[in-house]
């Protein structure tokens, strides 16, 4: 398994290189740049300021000069500065929007996933329940329902309707990132103030997990419940809980492995929308702004960070497979 | 018991700013790229705003723009002799300077004396080639004189026609002037651009951004903390000279928050947590539907402004001939088809006042006497007839046969933009055009590949907006000069495409009258020429929308100071003892 890993490892190098050339070439081929947005707003700009700035910014250059530029410096860890906050490309994703991502969505993607497959087996077991249908409802809705719309609802309701009608005793701030306490008021003072920020995007792109993973949850149980080896084991005359247990949820669990392992760089890729309607600073909405501003370096980063977390967690996804079951081998 | 009181803490909604600790809470939708960069090689609105917060300068203007002395000990005028105009042999005018005296307790916040040398330090770096400013107009024809310790002469030769009225910048040269050295070793006889650029972002940012707040800074606030994403806190600076009285009855902290979600923006306005809205915020719906929820929390206002909604008539190339567009008589019919004043109230509820000029009311230069191309479809028909265009069967104009279908670009995603597009679309067709609505991203539109191409006939109309300080009103969107050509490498403004020699002229005239009287009569007949050519249909001016909570006073702006951080050391709440000097317009 070993060759396996490094053999991939070392496809992986040409794949990033083709990755990094199509994103450049996508990302600079687009109308406009920011100088051109600089024009636009200044009556007073004459063409040398305009060749002057152009120049200063290598848009003077053709794409694939850029991008020997850009690749023979990201080789030596220089990834250059954001355009538009005057401060290292790698620094502001990885210091100031990456962690903000990462607050909101890894509880949220173990909180769900820790909800939805006991949920999801659940539901399976009892098929046609009452409980069933209410679960197999709740997942349609909030799969359905648009999140900004569902985000929206819930920002008026929180932080709106819930202080009118408890005369301002109960609310949930709407949107930001908190940040109102001073350290020295300690630690649980800044956690709460975080967590109060954080709970209303949180449920919002949780609502979204729990009913992704619990309707793939279902249906792999559903599936796994009616194999042979499950007829068998129950003909055998084992018990009903040792045959859930021990024989299909070992099986049925095994592909949320390959969810679970595509969803991470999703992770670091942030949640655009959940981002945008709570104005939660993380990754989605910066890739979102980077581009619309051409703030080429930033989109590199950003981009390039969620290629190679996407080849990586595929070759770990895929190495995981072999330890799970017993099936597999790379030899 | 404990767990219940830290679930309560977490949950209730607190109530973070206002007079109880004398503080201000701002939201805004944008944040800025950086902050207090001297050189403003970022020139957002909101970079201005908040910058309104730090700095100084020799001279400002207020909400009614009238020139006030800050920095300088007074204003320059021809009237006290530290204006000088110069005029050679034939009676024009060949240089004009302004003299400043530095008040002796003008300090930056460290308590470092503003001196000349700051001053020279920031012309010096303006006017550098490896510095990104977008433009340096009027700085690269100004020299600085000193005459004493301080007192210096800022000269302009050319002349500069608002010499007494713009204010240079500063740079607390005691704090930047060792790692500028630096740069300027290292980037010396650097050859690549690129490799000179990033060394200026090392420099500039090593003072300007959340990571290296501003060391100094010479206005009423000084920056504390500045979370990217998040908030960007300022306190008051007390080494500032211009306080009110009692400034302990003022504001003494100012938090923005950045909000970059309008719709959020408003959620935060309506539950309470925000002061203040910023001048870069709220849309004009927003407004209108915040001002039906006020409850006296807070109070919405709608602040005539000076950016200039309008629509720009092609008249270049082959396309635009075989259209009429080129022919004044084509754009008046156009014009008297339409009915702004209906459209501005249904869509604006007539807050945004239908234009005849590009030039706004606010501005010394309005003229307010043009045709006012009220609707007349009798007389729109009469134009269209007269240039041959005549009913086809299906009802649209058309001639030599071809049918009058134009081209009605935007940009794509401003919905109000889009809802003018179809009133207009609609009222247009009434009279026999056909309108066909192609909206592209504003990096399209505003891209190297279309206003400025128009010979090529990509576009017949462009719905867009230009902003201008009204006090630096010079006409030269419309100059000739302006057309963008292969020749000139697409440069200027007059997008349209207008030439008309006396306009020429008169611009031409009108940039070295230094007298504003004189100046005046230009402008009237300049506009009456524009208003009779109509080179773009004027729409309305757009006002600004923001929201504040009552008892928060000074806390404005008008179209000459765009910001309301232009009076930040008055800001303050009345309930603390802060003084109304302001009212807003």
């Amino acid at each position: 398994m070993g060759t396996y890993a490094l053999r991939r490892v070392i496809q992986m190098i040409p794949l990033l290189l083709v990755i990094s050339l199509l994103i450049f070439a996508l990302t600079a081929l687009q109308p406009g740049d920011p100088v051109d947005q600089l024009v636009f707003g200044n009556s007073n700009i004459t063409p040398d300021d305009i060749a002057r700035l152009k120049a200063a910014y290598g848009l003077d250059q053709p794409w694939f000069t850029r991008y020997f530029f850009w690749l023979k410096q990201a080789i030596t860890g220089n990834f250059g500065y954001s355009q538009d906050f005057g401060i290292p490309a790698l620094e502001f994703v990885f210091q100031s929007r990456l962690p903000n991502t990462l607050l909101l969505t890894v509880p949220a993607l173990i909180i769900s996933t820790l909800i939805a497959v006991p949920l999801g087996i659940f539901s399976a077991v009892r098929q046609y329940s009452p409980l069933d249908y209410i679960l197999t409802f709740f997942a349609f809705l909030a799969v359905s329902a648009p999140v900004f719309w569902v985000g929206a609802l819930a920002l008026y309701f929180f932080a709106i309707y819930l202080p009118q009608i408890t005369g301002g005793a109960l609310s949930l701030p709407p949107g930001g990132l908190g940040g109102d306490v001073p350290p020295e008021a300690g630690w649980w003072a800044v956690f709460a103030d975080k967590l109060k920020y954080l709970l209303l995007p949180l449920m919002i792109l949780m609502l979204r997990e729990i009913a992704v993973t619990l309707r793939f949850m279902r249906a792999n149980m559903l599936e796994t419940l009616t194999q042979d080896y499950v007829r068998t084991a129950r003909a055998k005359g084992l018990a009903d809980r040792r045959v859930l247990y021990k024989h299909a949820l070992r099986n049925a669990v095994t592909p949320i492995v390959t969810l679970l392992g595509l969803s991470i760089p999703g992770l670091f890729g942030g949640a655009v929308i959940t981002e945008t309607v709570f104005s939660w600073p993380g990754m989605g909405k910066a890739i979102l702004d980077a581009l619309v501003s051409k703030d080429f370096n930033v989109v590199m980063v950003c981009l390039m960070m969620l290629a190679i977390l996407t080849v990586v967690f595929q070759l770990l996804t895929d190495l995981a497979y072999a330890v799970i079951d017993p099936r597999i081998r790379y030899s | 018991m404990k767990k219940t009181l830290a679930l309560t803490a977490f949950l209730l909604g607190a109530a973070l700013a206002g007079p109880a600790n004398n503080s201000l809470v701002v939201g805004t939708s944008q944040e800025p790229p950086n902050i207090y960069d001297p050189w403003n090689t970022n020139n957002l609105a909101i970079t201005s705003e908040i910058n309104g917060y730090m700095g100084a300068g020799l001279t400002y203007q207020d909400d009614d723009g009238t020139t006030k002395a800050d920095i300088a000990t007074r204003v320059p005028t021809l009237g006290n002799g530290d204006y000088k105009v110069v005029k050679d042999s034939k009676g024009d005018v060949i240089r004009n300077s302004v003299t400043y005296t530095i008040r002796k307790d003008a300090k930056w916040s460290d308590g470092t004396p503003i001196k000349v040398a700051d001053f020279q330090f920031w012309l010096k770096l303006e006017n550098d080639d490896r510095v990104p400013v977008p433009d340096r107009d009027p700085w690269d024809r100004a020299k600085i004189t000193v005459n004493d310790a301080d007192t210096f002469t800022i000269t302009f030769e050319p002349p500069y026609l608002f010499a007494d009225q713009v204010s240079p910048g500063l740079a607390p040269s005691h704090i930047m002037s060792a790692a500028w050295n630096a740069f300027d070793a290292k980037t010396k006889n650097e050859k690549d651009a690129k490799v000179t650029n990033e060394e200026w972002k090392k420099f500039i940012s090593s003072f300007t951004t959340a990571r290296n707040l501003p060391k100094v800074v010479a206005g009423p606030f000084k920056p504390t903390a500045w979370r990217t994403g998040n908030s960007l806190t300022m306190t008051r600076n007390a080494a500032y000279w211009n306080q009110p009285k009692n400034p302990e009855n003022y504001v003494q902290t100012v938090t923005y928050r950045f909000i970059p979600n309008t719709n959020t923006l408003k959620v935060n306005i309506l539950s309470g947590q925000l002061d203040a809205v910023s001048a870069v915020g709220l849309t004009f719906d927003q407004g209108v539907d915040l001002s039906r929820n006020e409850r006296n929390k807070y109070k919405t206002y709608f602040v005539p402004g000076a950016v200039w909604e309008h629509i720009d008539i092609n008249a270049r190339g082959q396309r635009a001939k075989d259209l009429d567009l080129d022919d004044p008589r084509m754009r008046q019919a156009l014009l008297y088809a339409i009915d702004r004043d209906a459209l501005t109230k249904a869509l604006f509820q007539g807050k945004q006042a239908v234009s005849n000029s590009w030039i706004g009311p606010v501005s010394k230069l309005y003229k307010k006497d043009v045709n006012d191309y009220n609707l007349n479809v009798a007389r729109a028909r009469q134009l269209f007839a007269a240039l041959g265009w005549t009913p086809g069967s299906d009802g649209v104009l058309q001639k030599a046969g071809k049918k009058l279908t134009l081209n009605f670009s935007t940009t794509a995603g401003n919905s109000t933009r889009e809802r003018v597009q179809q009133i207009l679309q609609a009222q247009w067709k009434a009279v026999g055009v056909q309108v066909n609505i192609q909206n592209y991203p504003a990096s399209v539109i505003f891209g190297p590949d279309f206003l400025s191409k128009g010979e090529s006939g990509k576009w017949d109309m462009a719905m867009y907006a230009w902003s201008n300080n009204p006090v630096f009103e010079e006409g030269n969107l419309w100059k000739s000069e302006g057309i963008p050509t292969a020749a000139n490498g697409y440069s200027g403004q007059n997008n349209p495409g207008w030439k008309n020699t006396e306009y020429d002229k008169l611009y031409n005239q009108a940039k070295v009258e230094f007298n504003q009287a004189d100046r005046i009569k230009l402008f009237d007949r300049m506009q009456a020429i524009w208003n009779t050519e109509v080179p773009a249909l004027p729409l309305y001016f757009r006002v600004n929308v923001y929201t504040k909570v009552p008892g928060l006073v000074n806390y404005t702006f008008s179209a000459i100071t765009q910001y309301p951080s232009w009076n930040a050391a008055n800001i303050g709440w009345a309930s603390k003892g802060a003084v109304e000097e302001y009212k807003q317009k």
